[in-house]
């Protein structure tokens, strides 16, 4: 893993997904954007396959739904978590639509979820 | 050679004879047309006649046959009227013989002119309680004579059966055709009846459909408020989660503006879906009313 992009348009909520991952002993470079339509165009210019891309799925400039839209239109599949305060089923399912959407992790993020991730991805 | 007109067992085998094979033929058949024709063919031979007319009750109605050398009407309608003496017949029952001739009916038939000394005749017999009324035109050169009677009743029986037959088929025939007109109307009914009840489950599989998509949405749009509610609250949660890894300074510098704002969010986004719902229930009060 080269490093994660985290994905929220409120910046608190990428504070503590930083602060998280930080605890969690995580090392590599931890990037943020709080607005989606930047982050995709960066996350298009580097193409880099080996990031994890940390997603929330409601943001005013652009939609997680877009986001994914948007990977799956320029024909990239990067690692993708979606963290969302979502409990609608039906979002999860929609989620399952992208197959490189590797984890769907409903807020509030804690030690245990972090460090279950981590676990499953960071190696 | 024995003259036969005098030899009264011959006569009678002759006329038995000719009897029975008219009344052979009549059995036959089945429209009254067929009668007429057999009748042309064969009455002459049992009896002398210019016109033999009947009448015969049938329900209110009369049944009118009438019998020439040369033609055969019938009416089984009521376009026919009965004659005077066939009238007086049926209120008084008692059997005419007279000279005095309704000409214009006998015209209508035949060439009156041609009679010598015409009479009528007249009689009304009584089949299985049905009135039949016989008028009969004889003259000089085709003399009818009391000792026909016989024969003559005899060809009225056969007659009658047989024209109660074809008019007991006819009203067969028209119930019959409307069993069948009834038939075609329920069954076209029936075609109706299915095609409401199919339109109906149609209009409630679309209604069913409708109502589960309304649903889904509603689901959806509560899921969206409950995300709005939730998503400062996750960051509150989220906040106190980091506490225990944080020095004092860092909480009070750091976290604590954060929770601050997070919670002025959370009161203002759960102001906005309180008012919300509350306007959904109002809308769905007035609705239920």
């Amino acid at each position: 893993m080269n490093s994660v992009i985290l994905i929220d348009d409120q910046p608190i909520t990428n504070f503590i997904t930083r602060k998280l991952l930080e605890l969690q002993g995580v090392q590599i470079t931890i990037s943020e954007f709080t607005n989606p339509v930047l982050a995709l165009q960066s996350v298009l210019a580097q193409r880099e396959q080996d990031n994890m891309i940390i997603l929330d799925l409601n943001m005013p400039e652009m939609s997680g739904w877009d986001f994914l839209d948007k990977l799956v239109h320029h024909d990239f599949a990067p690692n993708i978590v979606i963290l969302t305060s979502s409990t609608s089923g039906i979002d999860r399912e929609t989620a399952k639509q992208y197959p490189f959407v590797r984890d769907y992790i409903i807020k509030p993020l804690n030690k245990d979820k972090i460090s279950e991730l981590c676990a499953k991805h960071c190696r | 050679m024995q003259d036969i007109s005098k030899n009264a067992a011959q006569l009678y085998r002759i006329t038995y004879e000719a009897y029975s094979k008219f009344a052979n033929k009549i059995s036959r058949c089945s429209t009254l047309e067929e009668v007429g024709k057999v009748s042309q063919t064969h009455l002459k031979y049992l009896i002398n006649f210019h016109i033999i007319r009947l009448t015969i009750q049938q329900d209110q109605k009369h049944l009118f046959f009438s019998l020439t050398k040369d033609q055969v009407d019938y009416d089984f309608k009521e376009n026919s009227s009965l004659l005077e003496h066939e009238e007086e017949l049926y209120k008084t029952e008692i059997p005419t013989h007279s000279r005095n001739i309704p000409m214009d009916w006998v015209d209508r038939n035949m060439n009156g002119g041609q009679l010598v000394e015409p009479e009528m005749w007249a009689w009304i017999f009584s089949n299985n309680g049905r009135k039949v009324t016989v008028t009969l035109i004889s003259d000089l050169h085709k003399p009818f004579k009391i000792a026909d009677l016989d024969i003559l009743k005899l060809a009225i029986d056969c007659f009658e059966s047989k024209f109660h037959e074809i008019y007991l088929s006819h009203l067969l025939d028209n119930k019959n055709k409307s069993l069948t007109e009834a038939l075609s109307v329920i069954q076209s009914q029936n075609k109706e009846i299915q095609d409401i009840v199919k339109n109906q489950k149609q209009i409630i599989t679309d209604r069913t459909k409708e109502i589960l998509e309304k649903n889904q949405k509603l689901l959806h749009i509560s899921a969206l408020n409950s995300h709005n509610v939730r998503e400062p609250l996750s960051r509150i949660q989220g906040l106190i989660e980091l506490i225990p890894y944080c020095s004092d300074k860092d909480v009070r510098e750091e976290l604590i503006p954060k929770i601050k704002i997070s919670a002025v969010e959370m009161d203002e986004v759960l102001q906005e879906v309180i008012t919300m719902a509350t306007q959904e229930l109002d809308n769905l009060k007035v609705k239920n009313i």
